[in-house]
Order: C-alpha cells, then structure tokens, then sequence
C-alpha cells in the first residue's frame, strides 16, 4: 500500500467518509466530525500508521487533509 | 440571588468566553435583575446550551428567579429535543439569538446573544423543591433526567470551593460542556467564591484553546480522563504554564499510569494534582483526593468532599464497618439529588433518596480511609466521561432494527454483536449520532449467534473470550 493510500486510509476510519470526500476543502472547521475526539483518533491513528511522533505544533495546527500532507512530508513522509 | 453572586466586587469579571464575551459580576447580578422584574411563573427552561457567557448566564438568572432550566447541548440530536419537547412540554427556551428561528413561540427578552422564548404551552404544577433538571449520559429514546432540588447545586459549590480552597483570585479553565455535571460544579464551586470562569468553547487540541488559556492566565484546569490523554499526547508536562497550578481530574477513572505521571509532574513542578469523584446523581463531585497524597495513592478518589459521607455497603446494603473494606460505594451528604424523573408526572415528585445515593461501583476502602473504585455493579461503561449503559444502547438498536444484539466494551470502546452484517455497517453511525460520541467509538462484531445460557441470558463474557480466541472474524 502506498502512502498515500495508508493516510486515505487512516481518514477513512476516523471520519467514516470514502475517498472522494477527501482532499483541500477537507479542513477542521469544515468538517462537523472533527472534533478534539476526532483529532485525537486521527493523530493516534498517523502515528501508529507510520510510526512518527508529532510536535506539539503540528497537532495544534494541523488544520486540514491537505496540511497533513506537508507535515509528513516534513518528517520524510513523501506522498 | 444564585450562589450571592450580587455580593462580589462588582468590576471583578464573572465569565470569559472565548468567542470574547465578558460578564463582570455587576453586570451578571443586573442581568438576574432584570430577569427577575418579568416575574416569571414557575416553569421548565430548555436551556440549549453551548459554552458562552449567554447560556451561563441564563442559567444564573432561572436559578435565582426559580424557574427550573432542564441544561442540554446546543447540538442535541433533534429527533430527542422533540421527544424531550412533546414529554415536558416546557413553557420557555432559552437559545442563541441566531438559533432563535427554529423555534415555535413568542421572543420575550434577549441578551448576551441568547434569547428567551415563550412556547404555547400552558403552566402545570411541578415540585417545590425542583432547582434543576439534568440529562444522564448522552442518552437516548425516553431519556431519564436527574431532578434536582434546591440546595443540591449550593452546598456542593461551596463544600467543593472549600476543600479545593478557592479565592476570588482563580481563574478556571472550563472546557468541559456547562451541561454536562462536573463541568457545571466547576462553574459553580468558581462562581460562589466571586472567582473568574474561563468559559470556552474551542477545543483542547487547538492552537486557540492554548493561546486563550495563557493570556487569561488559567490558573485551574478540571479534566475527564480523556482530556489528559489528549495532554499527554501533546506532550503539555513540556510546556510553560506558570499561572496554571491545580490540575483536577474527575468523570472517570484515569489508568494507573497516567494517575502517577501526572501526579509525579505536579509535585516536581510546584503544581497540585487532584483526583475527584463525582455523579449527575449527586450534582458531580462526593470526593476529593488531597493532592499531598497522589503519589503515594495512585487510583484512589480520595475521601468525602466536606459535608458528606463515604462508605461501603454488602450485596445485602448492610454498610460495611472495618477499615479495610470492599463493596458498593454509597453516599450522604446535602448534594444528593431527589430521584430521577422519565415523565410529566414525574416532575411533582418529592424527594425520593433523602441525601442517600448508592453509587453502583464496587469501591474498596484502605487502613486510613481513603477509597479506589474496583469495578461496577451494573453493565456501563464510561465513554469520554458519559456513562452510557450498555442495556440501554441495545435497546436502542433493538428498537431501531428489530434484531438481536449484544453491547459490552471498556472505557474506550464498545463492542456490539450481531448476526447481520449489512446491520453492522449501519451502527456505529447510529449510534454516534444516538449517543454524540463519535463513530469509531463503535466497534461491530459480526457473529454466528449471539450466546445465551440456559436461563435466556446473554453471556458477554463468553462473546468476548470467543471473538478473541478465535481472531477477529469478519
């Protein structure tokens, strides 16, 4: 699996939604299910998913799907 | 007036929201005032509440006026406001003015962004004791509310300010919904000491919730269990809070370890740490531990806050008079509340427990006196600090699908069983939406059957041991 299938993925089971929901206008605000519960799964879930510890900054403003992407990408995640 | 909040410095602020409303107790005490010139006839107020100045504040102002607010989520499913409408039929809503639209009824007076409705429905007669009226859990169907009576909400404030030894000088951090019982007694043990609430609405893993904290100098922070793991994920022991000192905890039990790392972090940073306990049942806390004693009492809730009483009873309510004990924790004091209530009729009910509240948890009690929660009597489980019964959500499902099913779980996720997989899809949706509690909560087993012993009755246990045995099936 690709990682970007393995960050889909983690959305899909945290949100519930299918692929065609994610993408830039995916972004906390936006999205009623994101809530601290939800943020809390999502970042749990990313970092068992690969096996990365984010700073405390990166989970305050991790702020959307697409945003994520940069973050991991930071921490030699490419997608 | 409410807690006497017409005695405090009247420039000194009484709430802080965070979508920038400030309320000084003067203003709070005029804002009672005026509510009280409309001479309002005894009522129930749904109060649909979100955590801003405007609903705290009315729910100040029904409490000094004796109108009995019924405290809700403003995001409340709206399938269960209706039931909960057409079941109480309450003479008045107070909602946030932009919300007002979507509701039946006559706008008699607005302020702080919220606004009061009168309904159609006519007055009846309900108790004279009746304060307040609260939801237990996030339920559902035909929900049971915790009545209330007067001098519940009070004694528990000050008997809680008391022991946590709070001044006029704290600054709480409430992030916890107004609705929701601890969150309230956090509110209120702040209120009855002219103290300021930090009310706020943004949540604890944004960038806002920390930048507001910080400017506004929280100096106390009251968490459920899952608030400190969310702390703990962001590594807070490493950042710089200086004005924040005390760190309660309260609304479930934290794992051992997270007990010990927080009470270890409070002692080498000259901050306190303190575990309480607390029901809807008893308007929230009955215990408190004295931070003095957290690290060398990991798990335990402590003692009786002042003014009431802890002890244990045997499976036959007969209390239990060693000092080494294990058995059901059960309650007296001043803060329990008068019984529940499911119906109309339920609302003339008097007094049902007279200040005697028997917990349903199991609790073992040490040589000096000071008690751990071991286990619990009746099948629930403590989701994000609700409780949430698991024969409830089954009925739940049951009346909605028409199938059999089976709930069990821990206090991170419930386990449902059933026998029909396109069933299975569906429910952790429902449910999240029943229950407000997000979906991935939710953990579906598909199975063959579902077990039952000779006498009809399901056997968890044995689902459970199977489905892990035997890998998780599809």
């Amino acid at each position: 699996m690709s990682n970007k299938e393995k960050y889909n993925d983690v959305f899909k089971r945290v949100f519930l939604v299918d692929d065609s929901q994610l993408g830039d206008g995916f972004e906390f605000g936006k999205i009623k299910e994101w809530d601290s519960v939800a943020h809390m799964k999502l970042i749990s879930e990313l970092e068992d998913e690969f096996d990365i510890m984010f700073d405390t900054d990166d989970i305050l403003h991790y702020g959307s799907y697409a945003n994520g992407i940069k973050i991991l990408s930071k921490m030699g995640i490419e997608m | 007036m409410f807690l006497d909040i017409d005695r405090f410095e009247r420039n000194h602020i009484a709430i802080h929201d965070d979508s920038n409303t400030v309320v000084t107790y003067g203003e709070l005490s005029d804002f009672v005032q005026v509510i009280a010139k409309y001479n309002l006839k005894r009522s129930i107020v749904f109060t649909l509440c979100g955590n801003e100045a405007g609903a705290l504040a009315g729910y100040v102002a029904f409490e000094s006026c004796k109108l009995v607010p019924l405290l809700m989520s403003a995001d409340i499913d709206e399938k269960l406001l209706d039931d909960l409408d057409k079941t109480y039929e309450p003479q008045y809503y107070w909602v946030k003015e932009t919300e007002s639209g979507s509701f039946k009824g006559k706008k008699i007076y607005s302020c702080f962004g919220y606004c009061l409705i009168r309904t159609v429905y006519d007055f009846y007669e309900i108790n004279d004791k009746l304060s307040l009226l609260m939801m237990t859990s996030g339920s559902t169907g035909s929900p049971k509310l915790v009545r209330y009576k007067y001098g519940n909400l009070e004694n528990n404030a000050l008997n809680v300010a008391k022991v946590f030894g709070w001044t006029p000088k704290e600054n709480c951090i409430m992030d916890l919904p107004m609705q929701y019982t601890m969150g309230l007694n956090v509110i209120n043990s702040h209120l009855c000491v002219g103290a300021t609430v930090l009310l706020i609405k943004s949540n604890l893993m944004s960038a806002a919730f920390w930048d507001f904290i910080r400017e506004n100098h929280g100096t106390n922070f009251t968490g459920v269990p899952y608030s400190y793991e969310i702390m703990l994920k962001l590594r807070f022991t490493r950042m710089k809070l200086p004005d924040l000192y005390t760190l309660a905890e309260g609304g479930g039990k934290l794992t051992d370890d997270v007990f010990k790392t927080l009470a270890d972090y409070a002692a080498q940073n000259g901050k306190r740490f303190c575990a309480t306990f607390g029901t809807t049942e008893t308007s929230a806390r009955m215990a408190f531990l004295d931070p003095e004693e957290a690290e060398n009492r990991i798990g335990s809730i402590g003692k009786a806050i002042p003014g009431g009483r802890l002890y244990l009873v045997d499976d036959e309510g007969v209390e239990l008079e060693d000092d080494e004990a294990r058995g059901e924790l059960c309650y007296d004091g001043p803060n329990v509340t008068m019984g529940y209530g499911i119906c109309k009729a339920d609302l003339l009910k008097d007094d049902e427990w007279n200040g005697t509240y028997h917990t349903g948890d199991i609790a073992r009690r040490d040589k000096d006196g000071f008690y751990y929660i071991v286990g619990r009597k009746s099948r629930f489980l403590k989701l994000y600090g609700l409780r949430i019964s698991l024969d409830q959500a089954e009925r739940v499902i049951k009346s909605e699908y028409n199938c059999e099913c089976a709930c069990s779980g821990n206090d991170k996720e419930m386990y449902i069983y059933v026998t029909d997989g396109e069933i299975a899809k569906e429910l952790p949706g429902f449910l999240s939406k029943k229950f407000n509690i997000i979906a991935s909560t939710f953990r579906t087993r598909v199975v063959g059957q579902i077990l039952k012993n000779s006498t009809g009755k399901i056997m968890y246990k044995k689902m459970d041991e199977s489905w892990e045995n035997d890998g998780q099936q599809a």
